[in-house]
């Protein structure tokens, strides 16, 4: 998911500076996670808003429903057309990919040119949780982890490098440019071997090859998801997760 | 330092555009070598046409020889002052800044900021293309390097150089308006002058210059006498906002049906002279400054196209 947090309030309200009337709009998605646009975050920032002298209207995205997968989230601005018509800017509580998809949205399709500002800066694309969140991938179009014993260098050295580490190892195998870091390289090496693998980390890695991330990148599915269908298919999972037995994976381990 | 901006006068292509002459500049590629020979050779048959000629940066991506090297060594070997064109596709902003302190240094006094292709149109599509700056932001680096003596973190430069800094126009870009308004931009950092690219039509560079309105800035309209129809059409098929006329083109195909070399190479200059005179003709009577001539590899052609410039 990609990871968020709210942009200093005196950089919302410059963008802000002229349009009296606002929409608040949030995201089901991302920024619930980080909530940076879920209902909570959205009365607080028209809360603020009014406080600063605005006229706020809130739109809240409920959760799964995200700003960005305009085929929901399309369903609410369709149904608040009015009040979008009738205010000065949108401010949307999400990632740029929900900035951009609405703007585009009420501009093209509900044919209302309207400002659309960001109230978030996203962080980047993270995995892990519940609480600690880390970039591990950078959705670069031609992944190398086949190469790297499974840590992307990429994204995980400080200087991307394919073929590590640098000279600027620190003591504890931290990274040159940030000592709370592991030096990627370092934890390829020791990943390698573990698996067997130290004969492929002599081997020299070609450059990556960028091309494959000429932006922007566009693409197309011939059969997109089905909200109802997607919707019952993940409910036995959402059940067993609530009343089902936990999974007892380190037993089974050591009984074997 | 401490000077107003534009007050000091570094190279002879600045001066003679202060003195309001009518300008013409040159074009020279070096190219995937070891040597920088030929465009030399090149430059040394532009002596006394031209004020100055641009030395390319791995033009439509492609990788050649480093321009400021190129420069370095043009200048030097034939007198001929070179205009140092520097991208941004392949350099991001330290890397730049090095290179504007290393032209000064090596005595370079123009540089043309651009922004540069993207690496996938040229012959190393898989490089990770920088674009840290772009061409205005590249101009405003330059400018404030060499008036105020700073780098972009804003720490003393000893010694600053002291360069006049280019900035490119399109005329034929697929939207006017913003072009022009890019343009103005340029212009309010402190671009001292702008060779646009290649035109053909005059009614193109017409809108051009309506739309952009009165200018304090120099500027050199682009044409491009093609040597053979192959690059002719390359420019055609190949770069974005230039458009080759059919019958211009249609001429230079003609000329390949040509056996004897001679005979051939004295079809091509009419059709250049021909087709070019009219442009020509018509550009005395715009805003110009003057004429970047983009003969690459074509240096007998400038002469005869001057001539109708007099």
């Amino acid at each position: 998911m990609i990871a968020q947090e709210q942009k200093p309030m005196e950089e919302i309200l410059g963008y802000l500076d002229g349009k009296q009337k606002v929409v608040v709009m949030g995201c089901g998605g991302c920024a619930t996670f980080y909530h940076t646009g879920d209902k909570k975050a959205v009365n607080e920032m028209a809360e603020k808003l009014t406080k600063e002298g605005k006229e706020v209207f809130k739109i809240v995205l409920p959760f799964s429903f995200q700003a960005c997968d305009i085929d929901k989230s399309g369903i609410w601005l369709e149904k608040n057309r009015k009040e979008i018509e009738n205010r000065d800017a949108v401010l949307l509580m999400s990632c740029g990919d929900g900035v951009q998809i609405v703007a585009d949205y009420i501009d093209e399709k509900m044919g209302i040119p309207k400002s659309v500002i960001p109230a978030n800066d996203a962080l980047g694309l993270v995995g892990g949780g519940p609480t600690k969140f880390k970039e591990t991938c950078q959705s670069c179009g031609m992944c190398e982890l086949g190469k790297t014993a499974g840590i992307c260098p990429l994204t995980a050295c400080g200087k991307g490098l394919m073929n590590g580490p640098c000279g600027g190892v620190r003591v504890g195998n931290k990274c040159e440019i940030d000592e709370e870091k592991d030096c990627a390289w370092v934890k390829i090496y020791e990943r390698m071997e573990k698996l067997g693998e130290l004969d492929k980390f002599i081997e020299m890695r070609d450059p990556h090859e960028w091309s494959k991330a000429k932006r922007p990148r566009l693409f197309e599915i011939e059969n997109p998801v089905n909200i109802m269908t997607a919707g019952i298919g993940a409910l036995p999972g959402f059940i067993r997760l609530v009343i089902g037995p936990k999974p007892k994976l380190e037993e089974e381990g050591k009984g074997e | 330092m401490g000077e107003k901006m534009g007050d000091e006068v570094y190279s002879d292509l600045m001066r003679e555009l202060k003195e309001g002459k009518y300008v013409f500049t040159g074009e020279l590629e070096p190219e995937k070598a070891g040597d920088v020979n030929e465009p030399i050779e090149m430059a040394r048959e532009l002596v006394g046409l031209v004020v100055a000629c641009n030395v390319t940066d791995n033009p439509q991506s492609f990788a050649y020889v480093n321009s400021m090297a190129a420069s370095y060594l043009i200048q030097k070997e034939t007198g001929m002052e070179c205009v140092y064109q520097l991208r941004c596709s392949d350099r991001n902003r330290m890397a730049l800044l090095s290179d504007v302190l290393g032209a000064g240094a090596l005595g370079l006094k123009n540089i043309l900021a651009l922004a540069g292709d993207h690496v996938s149109l040229g012959d190393t599509p898989d490089a990770k293309p920088v674009f840290d700056l772009d061409s205005t932001t590249l101009i405003a680096m330059i400018r404030k390097m060499v008036d105020e003596g700073k780098d972009l973190g804003g720490n003393e430069i000893h010694n600053p150089p002291k360069l006049h800094v280019g900035g490119a126009a399109a005329p034929g870009a697929a939207h006017l308006k913003a072009e022009v308004a890019k343009v103005k931009r340029k212009i309010n950092v402190g671009v001292e002058y702008l060779q646009t690219q290649v035109v053909y039509y005059t009614d193109v560079l017409d809108k051009f210059f309506n739309e952009l309105g009165k200018v304090d800035v120099p500027i050199l309209v682009g044409i491009f006498p093609a040597r053979t129809f192959g690059q002719a059409n390359f420019f055609h098929e190949n770069v974005a906002g230039v458009d080759v006329p059919p019958d211009y083109l249609e001429a230079m195909r003609k000329t390949k049906e040509i056996k004897d070399k001679e005979k051939r190479k004295e079809e091509v200059d009419r059709v250049n002279i021909e087709f070019f005179t009219g442009f020509l003709e018509h550009l005395k009577g715009t805003p110009a400054a003057g004429c970047h001539m983009m003969a690459v590899g074509y240096p007998r052609i400038i002469a005869p196209l001057k001539k109708v410039m007099e």
